[in-house]
């Protein structure tokens, strides 16, 4: 196992058994990143930056205690250092799904079982046929969230067909994924059965693959 | 052992609270914690200290605070020099029950040690800018747990829905307004310089950014068939209407182009000014406080939103205008004004449409102030919050 970084940490010069503290800014906060609340260990479920007019960006967060499995929903200022916690990760594929658990394998076909709850703000990418790459991440040895590649292919299983005209990518229509059924905003060009690039990260469709 | 005053023992039992403001530009900021101050003061009998990073403004909107002092009385508020940009210069003080951080200043750093170090520690708020959309509801009360500190704060926003912290209003702002008779607001606009303008004409207040849909508005209103008078507030209205008129608007000097007459007002105080929105016909008002004032004032508004970098402002004013025009059936005609007014689409055809529709937008504010009374007032929401904390 190797303990990787991610998009916004820095190196911190503490260190807390197999887990390396770091400094995370709140607007790089994503689904699977582990923070220090309260001195306790909490995984990101779902994070959501908001910032209209002369509001300050605010990031609300939904958390899990990974020592009490506590839910807790909390916000941030967008610019907020908090302290983050580099986990051990483990290059998986995602296996298949059994109540309540998603289950991953590594390359030596052992499984990790990752509770649905915990990487709800994923499930929309997951696919039971879905070959690409994963990390998941490990607190104390126990396998508690994964992190998707930054893009990743997906099919588009409906979406209404657009008059003809403009091919610019400025027009943008709803589009429903294959198998999860998610919806998203796609190019006006993209069209039934095409398969799309989607950026993880933040959710937005980037660009129709040939 | 002698027995403690009764006086003595009542103060002591009070909350006390610190308000924290840092005045980015203008008045809205240091209008709005000078608002909550006095309420939370007045009508909660809380003990409150209000700290300000620029006096000078404050004195401007409060004649009665030297700028120069660091510490002084006004009527329930004790007012603070905050020297933030030297942040050493911080005097010790005793750490408040609960401290609010008003519009995410940050606090400064020896206070917030400080709070840390208190045995309990203080109910911490940031409270945010004011808006209507959905997001808000969702991040209402939620904590903010600061990192490596035993503090949390918690983000107060305010809002529109019971799901929010509601708008300020005074207790017996609506007895004020009701009880403001005609006569009176003619002897209020002649106190504060103006003469009695025509009634069959159009009476309008004008409080706004530097706007590029005023030039056109002015002519709009100079070439109509209506005579409309504006009063036209000191700073960026006052500059671009002389500009206009290639004169200077002086106070008691107005100024006339065909069916438009335009008298320059002197700065008004925060109780003046609601005078001013309940004589007027229509008012024109920006950013927050003028804003919120213009619906408790129960005429139609046109709302100026503080300009943003990318235009994050107009999903803001969108959010508003959705809740605000809900049940409005002709909503068209005021989206298309406002929009206009904020920079998206042709004031001057805008215009003519909101004019027809202008006496049944009168009714709706109605409705629409009765509506947002039952959101409860902001200061009455923050009291209720940090209640149910201690």
């Amino acid at each position: 196992m190797t303990t990787v970084g991610g998009c916004g940490f820095s190196i911190f010069d503490r260190q807390d058994g197999k887990c390396v503290m770091s400094v995370k800014i709140a607007s790089n906060l994503q689904s699977g990143n582990v923070i220090m609340i309260e001195n306790e260990p909490v995984v990101v479920i779902k994070a959501q930056i908001n910032k209209s007019g002369r509001n300050q960006a605010v990031v609300k967060v939904k958390t899990k205690n990974l020592l009490t499995n506590r839910v807790s929903e909390l916000i941030f200022k967008s610019d907020e250092k908090l302290e983050g916690v580099m986990m051990e990760r483990k290059e998986c594929t995602y296996s298949y799904f059994s109540t309540p658990n998603h289950v991953f394998v590594d390359s030596d076909f052992n499984e990790y079982e990752i509770d649905a709850e915990s990487i709800a703000d994923l499930e929309k990418y997951i696919t039971p046929d879905m070959k690409e790459v994963c990390e998941v991440t490990f607190y104390e040895g126990r396998s508690i969230s994964v992190v998707l590649p930054k893009t990743i292919i997906r099919e588009v299983e409906y979406t209404e067909p657009v008059a003809r005209g403009d091919t610019s990518g400025k027009i943008t229509k709803t589009a429903v994924l294959k198998d999860t059924k998610h919806e998203l905003q796609v190019s006006a060009f993209v069209e039934i059965g095409d398969k799309i690039e989607i950026d993880t990260e933040t959710g937005e469709f980037k660009r129709r693959c040939t | 052992m002698t027995e403690m005053p009764a006086a003595k023992a009542q103060s002591m039992a009070r909350p006390r609270w610190d308000i924290f403001c840092a005045v980015v530009d203008n008045f809205g900021d240091i209008g709005v914690c000078w608002r909550l101050a006095q309420q939370l003061a007045a009508e909660q009998n809380r003990e409150v200290r209000l700290w300000v990073d620029h006096l000078e403004s404050f004195s401007q909107l409060c004649p009665n605070i030297s700028p120069a002092a660091e510490q002084q009385q006004c009527g329930l508020i004790d007012v603070r020099d905050w020297p933030r940009h030297s942040p050493d210069a911080f005097p010790d003080a005793e750490v408040a029950d609960v401290v609010i951080e008003a519009f995410g200043c940050e606090l400064p750093a020896r206070y917030l040690a400080s709070m840390a170090q208190r045995e309990v520690t203080p109910i911490w708020i940031n409270l945010e800018y004011l808006s209507a959309e959905r997001w808000v509801e969702d991040c209402h009360l939620l904590m903010s747990p600061a990192p490596r500190s035993r503090l949390s704060r918690h983000f107060f926003f305010p809002g529109f829905t019971a799901k929010t912290g509601g708008v300020l209003q005074e207790r017996d702002l609506n007895r004020s307004r009701q009880a403001f008779t005609r006569a009176e607001a003619t002897q209020f606009l002649t106190r504060i310089g103006i003469s009695t303008p025509n009634p069959d004409g159009l009476l309008i207040s004008l409080f706004c950014y530097e706007n590029p849909a005023l030039p056109p508005l002015l002519e709009c209103w100079a070439d109509g068939t209506v005579p409309v008078t504006v009063l036209v507030t000191p700073g960026f209205p006052s500059t671009q209407v002389s500009n206009w008129f290639q004169h200077e608007l002086m106070l008691g000097q107005p100024l006339q182009r065909g069916k438009l007459t335009v008298c320059g007002l002197p700065f008004l105080s925060q109780p003046d000014y609601d005078r001013l929105l309940w004589s007027c016909d229509l008012n024109f008002v920006r950013g927050e406080d003028s804003f919120v004032r213009a619906q408790w004032a129960r005429k139609p508004f046109v709302w100026q939103i503080y300009p943003q970098s990318e235009n994050t402002h107009l999903v803001k004013l969108d959010a508003f205008l959705g809740q605000f025009l809900r049940d409005f059936p002709q909503s068209a005609a005021v989206e298309r004004c406002w929009q206009a007014w904020n920079g998206v689409g042709e004031i001057s055809l805008a215009w003519q449409d909101f004019r027809e529709i202008q006496n049944s937008l009168q009714e709706h504010t109605e409705v629409w102030a009765c509506q947002l009374d039952r959101t409860g007032n902001l200061a009455d929401n923050l009291v209720r919050f940090v209640r149910g904390k201690s």
